[in-house]
């Protein structure tokens, strides 16, 4: 077994410092270490054993008698294996060492650590707010249980400080929250010298709910109503890996028709929210028809949508422990044809497109992401694999039945616009390819292994393949059937970053062509 | 050149003739009803529902939904023991007062304040605003803390299927253009500034339409650190949509019933 393996090669190397391990939920390796080993720790499993840093949480587990604990969360995505490192914090001084030097990506979680928990970390670079705006007061920490979910400090008058870029020539422009088109709100403050772009400084948190506050003390039920309201369209992704979560505290395996209904509704959200970018690519580059070809299949996925389950956003589908209804029973040979219907028409229109070349000469070599830079940042979705990052949460982490289904993740290297636009749109083929591979081998049965009860402070993850990439959610559950702590990592939260590397140098009339091609969820990233 | 001509041609009219006619709604899933007469008062679906949007009056031997904060998930549908609570298909929900989406009246008194919006523009003033607006309305959309459901939602009326345009009505980049603002979300504290200088910003008069339950109540956010509790506790609102997200046909109806162009 592989994650005996593991446990052997890190006791060789670091046997002192580590003080518990136990493995859980067959692929989770849980290890708890000693504080000060840390950065020994992490870098070696980052550099030697090369596995990314994809999450990083910390957790007040004063009631458990632990105090607060550091969550280091990194995948082998090869094995399909998380190893999770647990630190515990010295409550007197509230300190954690930083990584961000070594580990690039832990920079933005150690930041929302601190502004959540009030846990500062030690040696970061650029240790600024990034969850809340100046005017946030001091001394405030929502995920601490001692504060109120409804307690409303009152704002200081403080702004939040940008990054400033110096020089002869460099100047900047502010741009949100409210933007021109009928987006999410965002601050970007963009620093130019004449019409490239220098830096980008993306101040989001605008749309900042306290989901994972929120949660806390609720029952399971409701709050995989309110996972399913994370980020619009990424609805039955999020509520996806909530379910897998629980599903996995209690030990349940759902019916087999269950598992590849959630196939169908999964890539059927990816196949309509990639549909969308698409159109939004060329709305962006005023390429009309295509947009509106675009917006037309998009459309008739919807139309899809409806026809299933009567809801355009896959709302109340999922259940703990299965799905809602059987809602693909009778509607297979329509659904088929739809799915037809949507695949020539889009072979046409990509045909059509690809054939454009004013078009094509304005995606290639646009807003590129280099890949060295993705991978650093951790990159995912169809971002990184447009920069030569392969990696697919239903390939190296199969859910449902993915593992017995046929597909291809796409492989492209130079990761710009033009890249990621072909990343979707091979990637569009193979959802409607999955979606008729698993209705083809749907077998017969129920769709629902009702879960009641669960046992109290047990954890685990839920990964699933969002149209927007990797997103995972972690869940430890509390007295009578109520989650203690839920944390959501949504792909929106590592491809911002990326996104703000891959539009500098480019001209600022590019930037929403760039943007839109991301089309990261803000509300996924805020919570 | 050729094939997109052709593609043209293919498809000529997708649009469909909503508002002119009704739509087929027969998939539609549209707002639960509870019928008291039916419920046993067990209390289930009161104490599960998501988003506590149930009231149920005991002594009363009453219970209803408050459809400003319903998400509609069906879930009291699906617990019910009676079968007391049924899901519809209606969709076109949208009000001019919270009133009168909420069951129970015991909770609108202190809300009272946000209808009387209305009464500050003397009557015969509205009625000329909404025939200067009638035919022509430039809507601003601002999202102060969706999920984004409601926005794509939004995003939909510009698409082939309804085509928002044919009807007098187009989106404008800002609000000094508005006529309209078409809010979503829960006005998150981060959000209320920028939501209040945009309405600010839009020139008298003007409407302001709340777009799901997000808007219309804080919907399954009500109550944490970082929301409010409607976007009516910054702007006042003339028409509130219900729905979670409410489908693009149920947003026309909206701002149609804005406008006083519904029949
Ligand atoms: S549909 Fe859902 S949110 Fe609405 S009243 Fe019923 S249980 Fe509550
Ligand atoms: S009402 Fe529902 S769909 Fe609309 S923003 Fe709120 S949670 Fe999202």
């Amino acid at each position: 077994m592989i994650v005996d393996q593991l446990l052997i090669k890190l006791t060789e190397v670091f046997a002192q410092d580590i003080y518990t391990a136990g493995a859980e939920n067959a692929n989770e390796l849980y290890l708890e270490v000693n504080p000060e080993k840390i950065l020994e720790i992490s870098s070696y499993i980052h550099l030697e054993l090369g596995y990314p840093l994809i999450l990083m949480f910390a957790n007040d587990e004063q009631s458990l008698k632990t105090g607060y604990a550091i969550y280091y969360v990194f995948a082998d995505r090869t094995e399909g294996l998380l190893l999770i490192i647990k630190t515990l914090v010295d409550s007197g001084k509230m300190e954690i060492l930083s990584l961000s030097k070594n580990i690039p990506s832990a920079s933005l979680y150690e930041r929302e650590i601190n502004d959540l928990f009030g846990i500062v970390p030690v040696g970061h670079p650029e240790a600024k707010r990034l969850v809340f705006h100046g005017n946030w007061p001091d001394g405030e920490y929502p995920l601490r249980k001692e504060f109120d979910v409804r307690h409303k400090p009152v704002f200081a008058k403080k702004e939040t400080d940008f990054t400033k870029v110096g020089g002869e020539g460099v100047f900047e422009v502010p741009v949100g929250p409210v933007h021109a088109g009928i987006i999410e709100p965002g601050h970007f403050r963009f620093s130019v010298a004449g019409e490239p772009i220098i830096n980008l400084e993306a101040q989001l948190y605008y749309v900042h709910k306290g989901i994972e506050k929120l949660c806390e003390g609720q029952s399971i039920e409701r709050c995989l109503y309110v996972s399913e309201r994370i980020s619009g369209d990424e609805t039955f992704a999020n509520s996806l890996a909530y379910c897998q979560a629980i599903e996995k505290i209690a030990r349940v395996r759902i019916p087999d028709r269950a598992q590849h209904t959630r196939v169908v509704f999964a890539e059927l959200e990816r196949l309509t929210s990639h549909l969308g970018d698409l159109a939004g690519i060329c709305l962006d580059a005023a390429y009309g028809f295509a947009t509106f070809q675009f917006r037309m299949m998009r459309g008739w996925a919807y139309g899809a949508a409806d026809e299933l389950c009567g809801m355009r956003f896959l709302r109340s589908v999922n259940k703990l422990g299965g799905v809602r209804k059987d809602f693909a029973a009778g509607k297979e040979a329509k659904l088929r044809e739809q799915l037809q219907k949507i695949r020539s028409e889009l072979e046409d229109t990509v045909n059509i497109i690809k054939a454009n070349s004013l078009f094509i000469d304005r995606v290639e070599n646009t807003g590129i992401l280099e890949t060295k830079i993705a991978s650093d940042l951790n990159a995912v979705g169809p971002g990184g694999r447009a920069s030569g990052l392969r990696f697919d949460v239903r390939k190296s982490f199969p859910y449902e039945v993915y593992n017995q289904l046929e597909f291809n993740i796409p492989e492209h290297h130079n990761g710009d616009i033009n890249c990621r636009m072909n990343t979707k749109i091979e990637e569009c083929f193979e959802s409607i390819s999955l979606m008729l591979q698993a209705l083809e081998t749907m077998p017969d049965g129920n769709v629902l292994e009702a879960i009641n009860s669960v046992e109290p402070y047990r954890f685990a993850f839920g990964l699933t393949e969002a149209p927007r990439g990797e997103n995972i959610h972690w869940v430890m559950t509390g007295e009578n059937n109520t989650i203690y702590r839920y944390k959501i990592r949504t792909p929106s939260f590592c491809n911002w970053p990326a996104l703000c590397h891959a539009v500098k140098g480019n001209i600022v009339p590019d930037f929403p062509l760039i943007n839109k091609s991301f089309n990261l969820s803000y509300a996924g990233n805020d919570l | 050149m050729f094939n997109t001509i052709k593609k043209i041609i293919k498809y000529p009219r997708l649009t469909q003739d909503y508002p002119y006619k009704s739509i087929d709604s027969s998939l539609f899933l549209g707002r639960t009803e509870i019928n008291p007469a039916e419920c046993n008062m067990c209390g289930e679906c009161v104490s599960r529902c998501p988003s506590q949007a149930i009231v149920m009056d005991k002594t009363s031997n009453n219970i209803g939904i408050n459809y400003d904060e319903c998400v509609f998930c069906t879930l009291c549908e699906e617990i019910c023991p009676t079968g007391a609570a049924k899901t519809t298909n209606r969709f076109e929900l949208a009000e001019k007062g919270k009133s009168m989406l909420r069951s129970n009246t015991l909770i609108i008194d202190e809300n009272n304040m946000t209808d009387a919006s209305h009464e500050i523009i003397c009557s015969q003033l509205e009625v000329n605003i909404k025939k200067i607006f009638g035919r022509s309305l430039y809507i601003r959309e601002v999202d102060s803390g969706s999920c984004n459901g409601c926005d794509y939602e939004i995003n939909g009326l510009n698409n082939p299927f309804n085509d928002i345009e044919r009807l007098g009505i187009s989106f404008v980049a800002s609000p000094r253009h508005a006529d309209m603002l078409l809010v979503t979300g829960t006005a998150t504290r981060n959000m209320q500034l920028a939501l209040a200088k945009t309405y600010n910003a839009t020139p008298d008069p003007k409407l302001v339409v709340a777009v799901g339950a997000c808007a219309c109540s804080g919907g399954i956010f009500r109550d944490t650190y970082a929301t409010s509790n409607g976007i009516d506790s910054i702007v006042p609102v003339d028409v509130y949509i219900p729905g979670c997200p409410p489908r693009p046909q149920a947003i026309i109806y909206g701002i149609l019933k804005a406008l006083d162009r519904t029949k």
